[in-house]
């Protein structure tokens, strides 16, 4: 491919993932009508708030940390052909463990505990993801049923600890105690939210933009999930892949699950990963960075800035915050039909002839 | 362990049954056809939204189920335009379909300023649960069989009658070519794509008359997380059964019956309760990986993708 056909292409995949984006903004637009709301204004309201000032972008990109960690963990799945929809379950999981840890563990200092309570959480996000993994690898068992049914297990379990075992009796509501304070990384700048997790989170995308374009691994992903029968007949050994792929996912998730936990919730509650839950946003960021790690750092920086703009509307106007889930659906939806406008190819031995006549209709007949 | 509670649990396992049975059964056409419908779960939650919607504004409940499936008609629709017209990725329009559902609900309820559709009011004059005369006064069978909801009936001669339709109709047989090779269904000349909406459609509605039954007459008030992931037990049993009719109906039952063991052994047990609730989705990881080992021994690695 030459730069001039990849630049093409990359023009097509841009306008592909936009269009999905302006017809759910579209539909999202009538669900704000029927909460008795002027669309142009709420959309307004949403991305000024959360994107034109200093104070917003930080907060933005506070949010964007987690996003980029789960969008990689399906993208790096997905793109191998493997459906890991246990990401949920494993940020949920790993959330749970470090806020518990950072509590018991409170008295080391910052600059230990920080870090250990980030590999925990990798430790968590792998170990539970561990049982879909084999049973995928060893007995071929559907991983995306696996994956879902799973998270419901994992949820139930958690609630369970959480309303009885690991309560804070101090607490008004169902919750973990609160972390220590030398769980909580510190802020880059004094005033705003972003934390060094955020710092971990571009370090690790970065290691892994280098494996997924430059390493053998990341060609094989590739070479998995375009076709797996070509791939296992070329040698690759699939098993050992897959054990690879659905654990990296499973520690992505993971990280994800204990930054979100030791920079934004300080204890475990309930509604930890919010509405729908970190591990799907992950599911619409890969999809609309269509699996590529720019494409999915733009991606988790977007739907950041339409996450704290829809808390942003919620506040200011009677639309409630959830229209974010459904601005996320839509946009999910429409992903799913992958192209809208396709590249036109020059086919060889194509008469050229009707198509120059065609481009001079536009350029006033003059040849 | 008395006999009052044996009954008490097989009568919940086929009350949990119905549900799972109706979804399970409709699903199993769209696997049959080749399409992959990971949004069950959605169906039926859109259907359980519609019908407790109409039914809290119209209080009929015949209007209620008409509601809930023309919801089931038009997701159906939706999902079989993106994926089969459109030729989009399946497993993620399923996917965006369970999200539109909790995400409808969701924003309906807030909307409304409410955690819930409570049509408890509007249905209390109305007897959702029937007698059978003479099998009632059966010993131990009858207090099991007798006083369910009509769709739990249903469900259970829907068995019979899709599995008929699946091996006895030429619409089955269209079905089945088209999911074995689409090649060989387009030289003799069938319709793929029709056959295709059509088996999608068949799996939405009765989705959505599974949201109906567990909203309206389970629960009595629409949630937005009502379904409990009730579309993926069923999704587990057409994997488990292989898109069969009758096996697939033994899977959703054995998946019923250990639900409503985990639910009764809850009543009993105090705080650990909630721990219970984990047993039926453990269970059918079980279940599915004992069935892919067997399934598998022969095959496997070489075309696992083509499932």
């Amino acid at each position: 491919m030459d730069r001039k056909e990849k630049l093409n292409s990359l023009k097509y995949s841009i306008i592909n993932s936009i269009i999905p984006i302006l017809i759910a903004f579209g539909i999202g637009a009538i669900a704000i009508i029927l909460a008795k709301e002027n669309p142009l204004s709420a959309y307004g309201t949403l991305f000024y708030r959360s994107l034109f000032n200093i104070k917003g972008i930080f907060n933005t990109l506070h949010f964007a940390g987690p996003l980029i960690l789960t969008g990689l963990a399906i993208a790096i799945s997905f793109k191998a052909g493997l459906f890991n929809m246990g990401i949920e379950g494993q940020l949920l999981s790993a959330g749970f463990v470090v806020a518990v840890m950072g509590n018991v563990w409170g008295e080391l200092p910052k600059t230990v505990l920080v870090p250990l309570l980030l590999v925990v959480g990798v430790l968590v996000g792998v170990i539970v993801a561990i049982i879909p993994t084999m049973l995928k690898a060893f007995y071929n068992v559907n991983e995306m049923v696996v994956t879902l049914l799973l998270n419901y297990a994992i949820i139930h379990i958690l609630q369970y600890l959480t309303e009885n075992t690991f309560r804070d009796p101090s607490s008004g509501y169902v919750s973990t105690p609160r972390i220590s304070s030398n769980a909580i990384p510190s802020r880059i700048f004094e005033d705003y939210r972003l934390t060094t997790f955020f710092i971990v989170a571009i370090v690790v995308y970065v290691i892994f933009y280098f494996i997924m374009k430059r390493s053998k691994l990341g060609f094989e992903i590739t070479a998995l999930g375009q076709n797996r029968n070509f791939a296992e007949a070329t040698g690759m050994r699939i098993q050992k892949k897959i054990i690879i792929i659905m654990l990296a996912s499973g520690a992505l998730a993971g990280l994800a699950g204990a930054g979100w936990m030791m920079s934004e919730k300080y204890a475990y509650t309930l509604s930890f990963s919010g509405i729908p839950g970190l591990g799907w946003d992950g599911m619409l960021i890969a999809l609309l960075g269509s699996h590529s790690p720019i494409g999915i750092l733009i991606a988790a920086v977007f739907y950041a800035v339409v996450k704290t703009g829809s808390s942003n509307i919620a506040i200011f106007t009677s639309v409630p915050y959830e229209i974010v889930i459904l601005l996320q659906a839509l946009i999910v939806l429409f992903l799913s039909l992958k192209v809208f406008v396709k590249p036109k190819e020059l086919k060889l031995g194509e008469p050229s002839v009707p198509k120059k006549r065609f481009k001079n209709l536009f350029k006033g007949g003059k040849e | 362990m008395n006999l009052d509670f044996i009954i008490k649990v097989f009568s919940d396992s086929l009350y949990f049954t119905g549900p799972i049975l109706l979804v399970s059964l409709g699903g199993l056409f769209a696997y049959k056809a080749g399409v992959v419908n990971i949004g069950l779960d959605g169906m039926m939650g859109i259907g359980a939204l519609a019908s407790a919607l109409v039914l809290f504004y119209t209080g009929n409940w015949l209007i209620a189920i008409i509601g809930g499936i023309i919801s089931g008609v038009l997701i159906g629709l939706l999902f079989s335009f993106f994926g089969v017209t459109k030729k989009a990725n399946f497993i993620i329009t399923g996917f965006a379909i369970n999200l539109l559902s909790t995400a409808l609900g969701k924003y309906v309820l807030a909307l409304e300023g409410r955690t819930d559709i409570n049509v408890i009011g509007t249905i209390s004059n109305l007897n959702t649960r029937i007698e059978i005369p003479l099998i009632k006064d059966i010993p131990i069978l009858g207090p099991i069989i007798s006083n369910q909801t009509p769709l739990v009936y249903i469900s259970f001669i829907l068995i019979f009658v899709l599995s008929f339709v699946i091996y006895k109709t030429k619409f089955g047989t269209y079905v089945r070519v088209v999911g074995e090779s689409e090649e060989a269904a387009k030289s003799v000349g069938i319709n793929i794509n029709k056959i295709k909406y059509l088996a999608v459609i068949i799996g939405a509605v009765l989705a959505a008359l599974a949201g109906y039954e567990v909203a309206i007459n389970q629960l009595n008030a629409y949630t937005a997380d009502i379904t409990a992931g009730i579309g993926f037990i069923a999704l587990a049993a057409i994997y488990c059964g292989d898109g069969k009719p009758k096996t697939v109906a033994i899977y959703a039952i054995l998946f019923g019956l250990t639900r409503s063991l985990a639910t009764n052994l809850a009543i009993r047990i105090g705080s650990i309760a909630g721990l219970l609730q984990i047993i039926p989705y453990l269970m059918i990881v079980i279940v599915l990986t004992t069935v892919a080992i067997i399934n598998h021994r022969k095959s496997l690695y070489r075309g696992f993708l083509d499932e």
